[in-house]
């Protein structure tokens, strides 16, 4: 019971604490978007005149002090109302609802072929450190880490859709077939290409990880209890390898999530970091101000998730 | 994410070699010639036609956030007064006839009969007043485009097929502007709030044409299925899908692997790739467009007529063309495109060769004086100058041969680039400017009166805030005129006019490619989203 009480009291506190960060987060924005150079879109047109841009911009109410209108955002924002996106006069929560399940399973997506590949990657190298596989793999990581996400992403484009004709190009689904297939067909290029963005990350800490770990006494010890290598590399070795690639992984989720900028403009992908990018070009600042609100949660979830991960692989690891 | 954007785009040339490259090496084989687009057959019905856009859609012509994007659906679904027929002149859309009143100041125009909305309701001339009087002309709603409607006081109902738009000055040109994004929509829907239903803009809107939308997918696409309240022929195509892909090169792609049917090459670096493609057909289009350096004329170096001649002469316009446009496009030396042919005046094409040693000696003319550096100077003073370059299209490159071109007369240029929505601020809202690279794009008329007039000067579309009443007075005159042949003789004049005093420093017409499938027929010649007006006469030749 006191372990409960315990991890209620943590939990509690650390959400507290990324509520505020959250908060936080959400001034930031608010202040920097709208001082930064520039207008919403529909005022900075070239084919717009004064008169016209006035109207426009008392109708939008942006002729009030920015303090005074953060004020008035919060206060909403507080019972649950981001406000209305400029660009297309909908609710900020709307537009932002629409799109999240789109960017979370594409992340999502991206983070599992990481850790999936990624982990037995990592593995791999650290047995074989200075061998040739070793050397490929590493290899494999730095293109990777090298290769822009739009480049890989027309490249996959080229090869899979255009010459071999096996997956579509672009979209989460076609307009004729919405089955489950037809969405994991379109899902896998742009996942594919997202992952790149973190997997030699994650390969890189399991390799570095595992390395040190096969060098504790431990290992040795349960290698001269005459385990199988195997065993000694699954039970003992991977079990404490992995706790910093699980607090990298954690960190990584930012990461991720700046990927899906990218990737979704070349995929078509209608996901949260497309609509970022159009809210941030047509200065959309209560759209803008609602996606880091939602970002920073997922951010401060995520390392949330984390720190309980932690507990669960390390036992030495206490809540307090 | 600013600084992510960029980076991405800037790159995106890059790599749109490279894939190139490489999509050479993986490519299927490349049959040669493909058939011409015009490929005789009678029409049949059926099938899908898939176009691209880059966002999200608008669908209110009127909206202040339909931005280009929407232009294609918007001009599909909704019909105008009149619409730009194939020759650019204006043609009878929802209206049969019109003429003008003796004195000029008002236009009235007969509407078809038994025309419905998309819903069953009949249309009537209170929709196009609702249309104007209620939405265009309502300064506070800031319309987009309500600038091109300054003459008109008011909109009248005659009876239920008559409108009258009453004028506080002569204005010819209304029927060509009526023509431009200028959508009538439905009173009966739109009375509450025309520019902020999201149940319209974003959904379902009732409409007039061929064509109306079935569904609307945000971040994904647009369908269109035809609209059986259309009062006139069935349409051919069962169904017209617009899908949001916001990359270029990821469009050229899905046009190679024919999931496109349809669209324009922005990035003509790709026509080749495209043209050796099996089953796709390239073809150029013209554009009511031109391409501009605008001096501001605030900044006294600029208000010499010399110094503007000189930079003309100065700078290697064909070479523009070649490097950019990949040939597709003409010198330009007045604002009348070529696509105006009933306007357009030829002879003076060749106005002002590339000729560096004439641009010096202009310059000299002007009490310009070469220094020992050969930078030219005057009290003292370098003839050295920023332009601002907005982060679109072509700028960039077309900005930094500009930049080459001068240094070779001896005139410094340095390049501020600038992210697109900050520099229409700092150059269009504020007009803390000295030199800029830009286009125009207008309805298919010569008058271009708000790009010119004094009047515009500051605040409106004169962007180098030129001042000439002579100017004015041709400006004035060709809206004035309402027969052919005298607005003809006046535009003549216009465009000798300005190709000698350059209130802006005319740069090139552009053409547009357009990317379509070998089996589709029926699109007429024009620019892509002019063809949208007769996307009822689209259809797809059986494989």
């Amino acid at each position: 019971m006191v372990v409960g009480q315990e991890v209620t009291r943590f939990l509690l506190q650390r959400l507290a604490l990324g509520a505020l960060v959250v908060v936080f987060a959400s001034a930031l924005t608010f202040f920097f978007v709208n001082l930064a150079p520039g207008g919403p879109a529909s005022v900075m047109r070239f084919d717009v005149t004064a008169e016209q841009r006035e109207a426009l911009i008392k109708a939008m109410g942006l002729d009030r002090p920015v303090p005074q209108r953060y004020v008035e955002w919060l206060g909403a924002a507080l019972h649950g109302d981001l406000g209305s996106s400029l660009l297309t006069n909908e609710p900020v929560a709307t537009r932002i609802g629409d799109r999240l399940p789109n960017t979370l399973t594409l992340a999502g997506s991206a983070l599992l072929i990481s850790i999936v590949a990624g982990i037995p990657m990592g593995v791999v190298q650290a047995l074989r450190r200075g061998r040739a596989i070793d050397h490929v793999l590493s290899l494999v990581s730095a293109v990777g880490l090298a290769v822009p996400v739009f480049w890989l992403g027309i490249v996959l484009i080229l090869v899979f859709a255009v010459s071999l004709n096996v997956l579509p190009s672009a979209g989460v689904t076609s307009a004729a077939s919405d089955t489950l297939a037809d969405r994991l067909a379109h899902l896998v290029l742009p996942a594919v290409a997202l992952a790149t963005t973190i997997l030699p990350t994650v390969v890189r800490f399991t390799r570095s990880s595992t390395i040190e770990a096969l060098h504790e006494d431990y290992i040795r010890t349960a290698t001269s209890k005459g385990l199988a290598p195997w065993t000694v590399v699954a039970r003992h070795a991977l079990r404490n390898a992995l706790i910093p690639v699980v607090s990298a992984i954690g960190a990584l989720v930012p990461r991720l999530l700046g990927g899906t900028v990218v990737t979704e403009a070349v995929f078509g992908w209608p996901g949260m970091g497309r609509l970022a990018l159009e809210a941030a070009q047509g200065r959309d600042y209560p759209l803008v101000t609602g996606l880091t609100v939602v970002v920073a949660a997922i951010a401060v979830c995520a390392s949330l998730v984390v720190d309980v991960a932690y507990t669960r692989i390390d036992p030495r690891v206490r809540l307090s | 994410m600013l600084g992510l954007a960029r980076t991405y785009f800037r790159l995106s040339a890059l790599v749109l070699v490279g894939t190139l490259v490489l999509s050479a090496c993986t490519g299927a084989s490349q049959p040669a010639a493909s058939p011409a687009p015009s490929a005789q057959g009678a029409p049949v019905a059926g099938g899908t036609v898939t176009i691209p856009i880059t966002a999200d859609p608008t669908l209110n012509p009127w909206s202040p956030n339909a931005f280009v994007e929407s232009l294609f659906i918007n001009r599909a679904i909704f019909e105008g007064i009149t619409k730009p027929g194939k020759d650019l002149a204006p043609a009878p859309d929802l209206a049969e006839s019109w003429t003008t009143a003796a004195d000029g100041l008002s236009w009235t125009f007969k509407l078809r009969s038994g025309v419905k909305w998309s819903d069953g309701k009949p249309f009537s001339a209170d929709d196009v007043a609702f249309t104007f009087n209620d939405v265009v002309l309502k300064p506070e709603l800031g319309a987009q485009n309500r600038a091109s409607y300054a003459a008109v006081k008011s909109v009248t109902v005659v009876d239920p097929n008559t409108v009258r738009f009453d004028l506080s000055r002569k204005f010819a040109a209304l029927p060509s502007f009526l023509a431009y994004n200028a959508g009538i929509i439905p009173k009966h829907v739109l009375s509450a709030d025309p520019l902020k239903t999201t149940s319209f803009n974003k959904g379902v809107p009732v409409s007039t044409g061929p064509f109306k939308v079935e569904k609307y997918t945000s971040g994904q696409s647009v369908s269109l299925v035809r609209n059986e309240n259309y009062f006139g022929p069935k349409p051919y195509l069962d169904k017209v899908v617009f899908t949001v892909v916001p990359d270029a090169n990821t469009q050229i792609a899905q046009a190679l692997s024919g999931d496109i049917t349809i669209m324009i090459l922005d990035n003509k670096a790709a026509v080749d790739r495209v043209k050796s493609a099996s089953g796709l057909v390239v073809v150029s289009r013209p554009l009511v467009q031109y391409y501009w350096l605008a001096l501001n004329q605030t900044d006294a170096r600029f208000t010499d007529v010399k110094v503007r001649q000189a930079f003309v002469h100065a700078i290697d316009r064909q070479a523009i063309i070649k490097s950019v446009e990949l040939g597709y496009g003409s010198i330009a030396n007045s604002p009348i495109t070529p696509a105006l042919a009933a306007y357009y005046d030829p002879s003076l094409a060749s106005k002002y060769p590339y000729d560096p040693q004439k641009a010096k000696d202009l310059l000299a003319q002007a009490g310009w004086k070469a220094g020992t550096d050969g930078v030219f100077q005057k009290d003292g003073k370098p003839f050295q100058f920023t332009m601002d370059v907005g982060q679109r299209g072509v700028l960039e490159p077309v900005n930094a041969l500009i930049q080459q071109d001068l240094k070779k007369i001896g005139v410094i240029v340095d390049l501020n680039t600038m992210e697109w929505n900050a520099y229409i601020q700092k150059d269009v809202v504020r007009r803390e400017y000295s030199a800029t690279v830009n286009w125009w794009t207008y309805p298919s008329d010569p008058d271009v009166f708000p790009y010119y007039h004094s009047s515009a000067a500051g605040k409106g579309f004169n962007i180098p805030g030129y001042q000439d009443p002579k100017l004015d007075d041709l400006l004035v005159q060709g809206q004035s005129a309402s027969d052919l042949e005298t607005r003809k003789a006046v535009y003549k004049q216009l465009q000798a006019y300005t190709s000698e005093t350059l209130p802006y420093l005319f740069l090139w017409y552009p053409q547009e490619i357009d990317v379509l499938s070998s089996s589709l027929k029926g699109v007429p010649e024009l620019g892509l989203r002019d063809s949208m007006h007769y996307l009822g006469e689209w259809w797809l030749a059986k494989k």
